[in-house]
């Protein structure tokens, strides 16, 4: 799932080139993945699943504990994260967040349609040897 | 003068009558086994439906496989959820059905959650929602699922006229759109009567279950659909692997044509019983071989479709009680080899033991084997272990779906042996526990008979509709040829028919018999 999410971020950040500047804007992926999924669980059904990802990922993350997710689905906190962290450490928390995410939808509506819904949003993503049966820990 | 002007203005409006519509309604499938069938051919397209019931009844299953039948990337099918069942719970349990194509997701399938907009919002918010929605999809197919909690009971006369006001709005709109609709909701049947809705919608499917003792029936009702007649009645569904399931309550047999007139003898395999039914069974007649246990119901049964197999004739074993491999081993030590004629796809068996099937997907399996093999006989074995298969709240319904399966099969042609078992009484002769003998054109009975310190078999054929036959009552053993009819018609006993007959002529010397009756060896 890591390895599923950090293809995702790097199709995304050869998108954005400016974000290798603003590490945070890494976050992105989430950010892009936000409205058809709200479209389809509607914004309360993301926010759900959103604060349970971050909720998932803060044990392996604890910077994480200061992001807060908003009704709709988006970021707070994460401006001020920008200016004291380290892009190791952001890069780490974006992926273990992203990877969350996509564990739980996996384990709520499959591979096949996780994925689906995934190049939808990234048509020309090609993916190898990605196993999206392991859910992170 | 008049009346010639008269029979002028007549027959012009017969003839408008005649004439075919103006208008074409194209039927789309709904993806619904059995469904199309029910609705005579499909539904209407731009049609405003409503998918209601009981909660658990299958209505989201249902329209699922609506949408997924006809949603195409150009014209989508849009499911609009609505403060129901949380999505990624549906998508999770609805890909378990076959007709679940996730390559349909999201392009040909799209799904929308509007249960903000119905919190938050007015109706007139989520209407231009799904105005927007539609418009930019260009949708063929539209479902808003429940919209029971979109649309509740209005509790003032400022409510009502606001919903009634969303409801028109939204057909008006779908319909305009050429988009055909499906309304889900959990409705009860008391709010057909008073629910405006249900007056609005051109179609109205009513889903129901209930239990009965351990078992559940579930059952489907058109109860109302505008533009085109479909069976009336309630038909048995079930949901299963590939989600709901209908089963058309005259089995899509209607249409069925009529026994031809100049029809051929069909031989049972026993040439001694053939001469006693004139030459053999008449070709699509329905013979009930009936008989206690252990009189050879089974193995007439698996002569006949064996004789049938010899002579190229496919055939089809629905058995309710034995196991298949033990008809397979028991026909093998008759010299049958049933193995081979499966493998050639000339013979299918049908096993069908579960407890809670339902008459009509009974019948609609053996309906279904008879076209894949091209059936021309067929064997139910037997009628008390079909109507013990089936769940209690089926059983009402038995005779009747049972009369018009027959009825249907023989009428195209198809030779039916039934067996059914009776108690053998030794004071008169039962024909059977139901009053089926309306079902069958010929009756063939078998029976115990004390003689001469033994309990022998004796065979006689009761009824033959349309034929000549044989009135004799003759003794039978079962060896390892199968039922072989033996004795000649005896005259020196009286009331053989009772079990227990008393001789009219001398007794006769005592043959030694070692084995009289040498059983088929496993």
């Amino acid at each position: 799932m890591r390895d599923f999410a950090k293809s995702l971020i790097a199709v995304e950040e050869k998108a954005h080139r400016a974000s290798r500047t603003r590490p945070l804007a890494g976050f992105y992926v989430c950010e892009k993945l936000r409205p058809p999924l709200a479209t389809l669980m509607g914004n309360a059904g993301f926010h759900a699943l959103m604060s349970r990802a971050l909720l998932l990922a803060q044990g392996e993350v604890p910077w994480l504990k200061s992001v807060r997710v908003n009704a709709d689905g988006s970021f707070e906190g994460l401006a001020e994260l920008d200016r004291q962290l380290g892009p190791q450490e952001i890069a780490e928390g974006r992926i273990v967040l992203l990877a969350q995410l996509l564990g739980l939808l996996v384990a709520f509506i499959g591979e096949d349609l996780t994925m689906r819904l995934t190049l939808e949003i990234w048509p020309s993503l090609v993916f190898e040897h990605t196993d999206l049966s392991r859910r992170p820990k | 003068m008049k009346k010639r002007a008269k029979k002028v203005q007549r027959n012009a409006q017969l003839k408008a009558l005649r004439r075919p519509p103006n208008v074409t309604i194209h039927k789309l499938p709904t993806g619904v086994p059995g469904l199309d069938e029910i609705l005579g051919g499909g539904i209407s397209e731009f049609s405003f439906n409503i998918i209601a019931g009981t909660p658990g009844c299958g209505k989201t299953t249902m329209a699922q496989q609506v949408a997924f039948s006809n949603g195409t990337p150009k014209k989508p099918a849009l499911y609009f959820t609505v403060l129901g069942e949380p999505v990624l719970k549906m998508l999770r349990y609805q890909q378990q059905f076959s007709f679940f194509d996730e390559s349909k997701v999201g392009k040909a399938v799209r799904f929308v959650n509007l249960s903000e907009l119905a919190l938050d919002q007015s109706l007139n918010a989520v209407l231009e929602e799904i105005v927007r929605q539609v418009t930019t999809a260009n949708a063929g197919v539209v479902v808003i699922d429940s919209f029971r909690t979109l649309a509740p009971k209005a509790s003032s006369y400022v409510d009502a006229v606001e919903v009634q006001s969303f409801i028109h709005r939204l057909a008006q709109f779908l319909t305009s759109w050429e988009a055909t609709a499906f309304l889900v909701g959990e409705y009860v049947e008391e709010e057909i009567r008073d629910n405006p809705l249900f007056t609005m919608v051109d179609g109205i499917f009513w889903l129901s279950q209930v239990s009965e003792r351990n078992s559940v029936v579930r059952k489907l009702q058109v109860i109302k659909l505008r533009g085109q007649a479909s069976v009336p009645g309630l038909h048995t569904m079930r949901i299963g692997a590939h989600g709901v399931e209908a089963f058309s309550r005259t089995l899509g047999l209607v249409a069925t044509k009529t026994k031809p007139s100049n029809r051929k003898q069909m031989s049972t395999g026993i040439a001694e019983l053939d001469k006693m039914l004139g030459g053999g069974i008449i070709e699509g007649d329905s013979v009930l071989v009936t008989g206690p246990s252990g009189t050879g119901k089974s193995a007439l049964a698996t002569q006949f479709i064996a004789e049938g197999l010899r002579r190229g004739e496919p055939g089809i074993r629905a058995i309710f009680e034995e196991r298949p491999d033990g008809y397979t081993q028991r026909a093998g030590s008759f010299g049958l080899n049933l193995k081979a004629a499966e493998q050639k796809g000339m013979l299918e068996t049908l096993y069908l033991r579960p407890l809670d099937l339902s008459v009509d997907e009974t019948m609609q399996a053996i309906l279904d084997a008879i076209k894949r093999v091209k059936a021309k006989r067929l064997v139910i074995d037997s009628l008390v272990g079909f109507e013990m298969a089936l769940a209690p709240g089926y059983r009402a319904d038995f005779r009747e779906s049972l009369y018009r399966m027959i009825g249907a099969l023989t009428g195209a042609g198809i030779t039916i042996m039934s067996t059914v078992e009776v108690e053998d009484s030794f004071t008169s002769l039962q024909f059977s526990h139901y009053a089926i003998s309306f079902l069958t054109d010929d009756i063939i009975r078998l029976r115990y008979v004390e003689i001469d310190g033994q309990l022998r078999k004796t065979l006689v054929v009761i009824k033959m509709r349309g034929g000549n036959h044989s009135k004799d009552i003759r003794e039978y053993v079962i060896t390892d040829k199968g039922v072989v009819v033996i004795h000649p018609r005896r005259t020196d006993y009286h009331g053989l028919s009772t079990g227990i007959p008393t001789r009219t002529g001398p007794r006769r010397a005592q043959e030694e018999e070692t084995a009289p009756e040498p059983k088929a060896t496993r």
